[in-house]
């Protein structure tokens, strides 16, 4: 790691503030009193299932049965929620936080346009170090890739860049992190792989 | 051989029988046979004996003799004469124990103890090359010195000052550390020390830091705590120390040590405290510009909070006596580079340096009310200017932020409304700006466009601070803000995850607690007014006001109004012919419920009319709707029962017992005369409408002493209400007559009449060798009655246990499921039948339950392996496995982890099997058993599942539940099954907690025993990353983090 920091004052965007999924919220427990606050502050009323014999046969099977269905793609809020809690090297803030990955700039496209029924898919996801400068863009990079190959299935191809005209080694950079062999050995670099598994600790 | 020859041969190797020599001679000493001349005399031939260790158990003789007078026998002259001669011997072994024992003496004097002192400093220089017991010795008898006699070592002034040091210097055993401390700091408190400050703290600050670790198996009980503690109260004990203490302590800031920099400003924070405000005010600025540095670029989040305290605590301490704020102060010069510093960092607020700057503001300001003048004199209008110039809505949010950490720190010092503290004589010096505060805070609020919630959010919490701020803004003030919360809940659309609005309500709910009557006045009547009269169901938007309304009735007077109106409003739509749904009037008892569950209710002065208007009108009239005989059917409705029922049960229970009884009569005729309603027990006509008023008759009883007397008798009672339970009826009063079973049975039976209960519960269980099939409603009968018995641990617990287990090997294969399932029933927890009902539940009711069934269960599966596999009927049996293995889950799901421990062994391989029924309807099995794989895992970690060998076997049938298939049909694994599953893989991984350090230490020599399997299961979760669902998805992402983070691969071996 840097013994001098490059950039020791960025700016800091709020997490309340950052892209979220919006999920439904789930009334289908509450829905005998019509209500979440009383269900969920008066545990008694949704104890579950208050009689085990009857209520057997629907308890978690019928409910998810139909929602079983439908299918949940993999869409750029999720590779976003991937790697937007990953730290910066430098500071003990997440790179969401920084905005050096930002929803936006992910983009999931198929691999083969050619081929519609092809299951291959790239994941490309533009990166904006926080200064022009900034030496450990490489680093933040790598640390995206490692998690993204970690955490998506095999059929999908990862593709990491520095955002046009945020650096100014950016073409340098690109090509360090789009070299599979140069990707491969600095993960062998124990030194670095310590960085990155410092980064990641924080992915909840 | 004389005593003393026989003494020192033996005091080696049996001290026992040294001392009982030395109590005989003692003896002879008190009854003149002896004396003491004779003794010491004695002692000639080998007191002056070139050998130490002679001289040494010669001198201890007659310390042994002395110790075994009793405590009045020496004269003062002996006395004299003895500590004289132990003063001249006092290197010899066994001395410094005979003065210790001389100086407890009422006769002991000064100058006996200043002669004592001086041999000690005179003959000790180099007490550290001797063992550490003497020199425990020597210390012990200093300290005692030090607290009998410390005129006497204080009159000899520097001489006892060199003396101590020159004792302890170069001592290193703890033990012995903690006295040397305890007694130095005596020195630096009391002796003039000025002559020797720097001999002083140097004898103390070497041991800064404090590395020791005790050993494992510490005897004596001494923590590095202990140690840092008395060294850190030497290090602050004098102000004089100060030009030595505080640069030292600064310097080791510069340290790489976590450890040694928290230490260091531990002693720093003890320092501040206790040297004199001068001496404070000395280095306060030198103290700022170094910690500065650990709060603005935080490595550790609890340096900078030690940090932190440490400027507090300065200025702390320079506001003490200060009365009049001023630029002269030392407080003033000690806030001025700060404050210089924080303005800076300020000017950007929305950028990381920002936050430390905050907290520093916030820290310093909340210290006293001067300092607070002092910053928010120099701080808020630079603030105020920025926000006008703002170019950017996170800039301003920022800045509003800045302002709230300021406003928390005036709550601080002037307290909040309801503050009982005495408000400081000081003025508020917010109050200057107190229109504009207003102003900012009302327009970010409800000025900004609807989206930018987080940024209305802060506003909204610092206006809450104002708000809640002792004296500061007038009622006026505060209402605007309670209508511009209205307004926000009542207007607004939902915007997002409905954040703001959940704050608005939690202020609200704040304010209600500092001004009841603005809340009364203002929101009150607002929102009662859009309640409706009556609901036709298309319009639920009551749901929501209830709601608000449920959570800002804390206060009493607010309370009151809420249940009269709301009462009100139910009186009215029970009187309608058209009443609408019954979600409305249902919603209405729940709000009222949720309210009074919030409160305590005995004693209440409202208790009479709850009891009235609640208890014994609305009963009536459920039983006058039962009858046919009301207005609309809202009571017949069975939630709407369910609900009252818990409101009445509530009330019930606080009742004064004369009203109690009163209820007693009335479980059954519910407060109803005979022409109008008939009573269920022991009638032969009872509707489906009647039977549902056993809800309101169960939760009544249930509240009721278990001494009351009861309107029927047992013995005709129960067999009536089996025969109910057991016909069939709709869920909802069947639960009912159940419950109420339960509690007769479990509550209010008498142990003589038990029989009565165990007769019945035979008369019901199917005969084993019978093919017929056993109804749901029996079953369930059945297992209340085995439950309200279990609980109380009746004579025959075991027995009724052996029987349910019995009714699972039935061939009727509906019969032995349903059963199966019914094991759940017995331990769950009920809302009736509860503690909080004065239900007869005995502490080891459960323990019983547990390790009476699970050796049965175990041994029946094992039997079924065996035998059946070759058997004919295998297949007319096959249900008899999992039904095992689902009463099994059952019982799991119902107790708690910890009493699952101690049977894993037994327990683990039905674990694994119940993961191998790979059915639809297995799911529940599965689901409950990761879920006590889960708490197992989670709180001890994967070597409880090593020692019983089934990592391997484990790890597999956990990846095939995670596992989604498509071909399959009906879903053999549902996506909450596949995340649970995932969870469990996920734990494995983690190190479990309870364990402590403990195991990191066993790891270091030891590889995981994860690590077979680990590529094994990175592999196969490669493709649940693929799963369509997004839950499981995250679930195997989070599980393949963890082995590949904490299962280590293993180390290179070399060749």
């Amino acid at each position: 790691m840097a013994s001098e920091m490059q950039n020791s004052n960025p700016t800091i965007l709020n997490t309340a503030d950052l892209p979220t999924r919006l999920r439904p919220s789930v009334s289908s427990k509450s829905s005998t009193y019509g209500s979440e606050f009383f269900a969920s502050t008066l545990p008694s009323l949704t104890e579950g299932s208050l009689d085990p014999i009857s209520d057997y046969s629907q308890t978690p099977s019928e409910s998810e049965s139909d929602g079983e269905l439908m299918e949940e793609p993999i869409d750029e809020q999720e590779i976003y929620d991937l790697i937007s809690t990953i730290n910066d090297p430098e500071h003990p803030i997440s790179l969401g936080a920084l905005a050096v990955v930002s929803l936006p700039d992910i983009s999931i496209k198929p691999a083969l346009p050619d081929v519609p029924e092809s299951p291959l898919q790239t994941v490309t996801v533009l990166i904006t170090p926080t200064i022009t400068h900034c030496s450990l863009a490489t680093v933040i990079g790598l640390g995206v890739r490692v998690r993204l190959e970690q955490s998506l299935p095999p059929r999908f191809r990862v593709d990491v860049q520095i955002k046009e005209g945020t650096h100014s080694t950016a073409d340098e950079v690109n090509k360090q992190l789009a070299d599979k062999e140069r990707v491969a050995a600095a993960l062998e670099n124990g030194t670095l792989m310590g960085v990155i598994a410092k980064m990641l600790e924080t992915c909840q | 051989m004389s005593a003393l020859q026989t003494f020192m041969l033996v005091v080696d190797h049996d001290k026992q029988e040294a001392r009982q020599i030395a109590e005989r001679i003692a003896q002879d000493v008190e009854s003149k046979k002896t004396n003491l001349v004779e003794v010491v005399q004695s002692l000639g031939e080998y007191i002056n004996d070139e050998d130490p260790l002679l001289r040494g158990k010669a001198v201890s003789y007659l310390t042994a003799v002395i110790k075994a007078l009793p405590p009045k026998f020496l004269t003062r002259q002996q006395v004299q004469v003895l500590t004289t001669f132990f003063c001249d011997r006092i290197e010899d072994s066994g001395a410094v124990a005979g003065v210790e024992t001389l100086q407890k003496l009422d006769r002991f004097t000064k100058d006996m103890a200043e002669e004592v002192a001086k041999a000690l400093f005179q003959n000790f220089t180099t007490l550290q090359s001797r063992a550490q017991s003497q020199r425990f010795q020597v210390y012990q008898l200093l300290n005692e010195l030090m607290s009998s006699h410390r005129a006497v070592l204080h009159d000899m002034g520097d001489t006892s000052l060199v003396g101590t040091v020159d004792i302890m210097t170069g001592e290193k055993d703890p033990r012995n550390l903690m006295l040397v401390f305890s007694i130095l700091k005596v020195i630096m408190v009391e002796w003039n020390i000025s002559n020797h400050v720097e001999l002083l703290f140097d004898s103390v600050y070497n041991y800064f830091p404090i590395t020791f670790r005790p050993p494992p198996n510490d005897p004596y009980g001494i923590t590095a705590q202990d140690l840092k503690d008395r060294l850190q109260d030497c290090i602050s004990a004098s102000s004089l120390f100060a030009p030595h203490s505080i640069p030292a302590l600064l310097d080791k800031l510069d340290s790489t040590s976590q450890n040694v920099k928290k230490d260091a400003l531990n002693a720093l924070i003890a320092c501040i405290n206790s040297y004199s405000p001068d001496t404070v005010s000395t280095y306060s600025i030198t103290v700022w510009e170094t910690i500065k540095f650990e709060i603005l670029n935080a490595q550790e989040e609890f340096l900078s909070e030690l940090s932190l305290q440490a400027l507090h605590d300065i200025a702390k301490r320079l506001s003490e006596g200060v009365n009049q704020v001023s630029d002269q102060l030392p407080l003033a010069q000690y806030l001025r580079p700060i404050t210089k510093e924080c303005n800076e960092q300020l000017r950007e607020p929305q950028q990381k340096q920002a936050k430390p700057a905050q907290e520093i503001l916030k820290a310093t300001s909340k210290a006293s009310a001067p300092s607070f003048s002092l910053i928010v004199q120099v701080v808020v209008a630079p603030l105020l200017t920025l926000y006008q110039g703002a170019d950017g809505i996170t800039k301003q949010r920022a800045l509003l932020e800045t302002l709230t950490q300021l406003f928390e720190s005036a709550i601080m010092v002037f307290g909040e409304w309801t503050s009982r503290t005495p408000a400081p004589f000081a003025e508020n010096p917010l109050l200057e700006f107190k229109d504009q505060f207003s102003e900012i805070f009302g327009q970010a609020l409800m000025g900004t466009v609807k989206e930018e919630v987080s940024f209305r959010i802060s506003a909204l919490k610092g206006f809450l601070r104002l708000s809640t701020l002792r004296d500061y803004f007038h009622d006026s003030e505060i209402g605007l803000f309670v209508q511009y919360l209205n307004e926000i809940l009542l207007k607004e659309e939902t915007v997002g995850r409905d954040d703001l609005k959940r704050e608005a309500i939690t202020a609200l709910a704040e304010i209600s607690k500092h001004h009841p009557r603005l809340i009364m006045d203002i929101t009150f009547p607002a929102f009662v007014a859009t309640l409706p009269d009556s609901d036709d169901g298309s319009d639920t938007g009551y749901m929501k006001t209830l709601e608000i309304l449920a959570q800002i009735s804390i206060e009493k007077a607010i309370f009151d109004t809420l249940v009269r109106r709301l009462l009100n409003k139910l009186s009215l739509l029970l009187q309608t012919e058209q009443a609408g749904s019954a979600a409305y009037p249902r919603a209405i008892l729940l709000t009222i419920y949720y309210v009074m569950s919030q409160r305590k209710l005995e004693g209440d002065p409202g208790l009479e009319m709850y009891y009235d208007k609640i208890v014994v009108a609305m009963t009536r009239s459920a039983a006058i709707t039962a009858s046919g005989k009301a207005k609309n059917n809202i009571l017949a409705d069975s939630t709407v029962l369910d609900i009252l029922s818990r409101l009445c049960n509530n009330i019930v229970r606080s009742l004064p017992r004369s009203t109690q009884d009163e209820v007693a009569k009335n479980i059954y005729t519910l407060f109803t005369s005979p022409d109008e309603f008939q009573p269920v027990p022991f009638s032969q006509s009872a509707s489906e409408d009647h039977h549902r008023t056993m809800i309101l008759s169960t939760y009544l009883l249930a509240g009721l002493p278990a001494d009351v007397t009861l309107p029927h008798n047992m013995s005709e009672l129960l067999p009536d209400m089996v025969a109910r339970s057991v016909t069939k009826t709709e869920p909802a009063p069947q639960l009912a007559i159940l419950r109420h079973i339960a509690l007769l049975v479990n509550k209010f039976l008498p142990k003589t009449e038990l029989s009565t209960a165990t007769g019945l519960l035979d008369s019901l269980l199917p005969r084993t060798t019978a093919e017929s099939r056993t109804s749901a409603e029996t079953i369930k009968t059945i297992f209340w009655l085995s439950k309200s018995l279990i609980l109380r641990l009746a004579p025959t617990t075991t027995k009724i246990l052996t029987s349910l287990l019995s009714v699972l090997s039935c061939p009727d294969e509906t019969t032995s499921t349903t059963a199966a399932r019914g094991f759940a029933i017995l331990l769950k927890d009920d809302d009736v039948l509860s503690p909080t009902n004065g239900a007869n539940i005995r502490l080891l009711s459960k323990q019983r339950v547990f390790t009476t069934l699970t050796p049965l269960i175990s041994a029946n599966i094992r039997e079924i392996n065996t035998t059946h596999s070759s058997n004919n009927d295998a297949v007319s049996k096959q249900h008899i496995k999992p039904a095992h293995l689902t009463a099994l889950s059952g019982i799991l799901s119902t107790i708690s982890p910890t009493l699952v421990m101690p049977e894993l062994p037994t327990l683990l391989p039905l674990l694994l099997q119940s993961l191998d029924l790979q059915s639809e309807d297995s799911q529940a099995v599965r689901a409950a058993t990761l879920q006590t794989l889960s708490v197992i895992i989670r709180e001890s970690g994967v070597t409880v599942i090593e020692e019983c060998g089934h990592v391997q076997s484990l790890v597999t049938r956990l990846l095939k539940t995670a596992e989604y298939s498509k071909k399959q049909v009906g879903v053999v694994n549902g996506p909450r099954l596949r995340v649970a599953a995932l969870r469990c893989l996920f734990l494995l991984a983690q190190t479990p907690t309870g364990a402590g350090d403990a195991p990191a230490v066993a790891k270091a020599g030891k590889l995981s025993p994860l690590l077979p399997v680990r590529n094994q299961v990175l592999r196969s979760l490669k493709f649940v990353l693929d799963d369509p669902k997004r839950d499981v998805r995250k679930a195997a992402v989070d599980a393949r983090g963890a082995w590949l983070r904490g299962v280590d691969e293993a180390p290179e071996e070399e060749d």
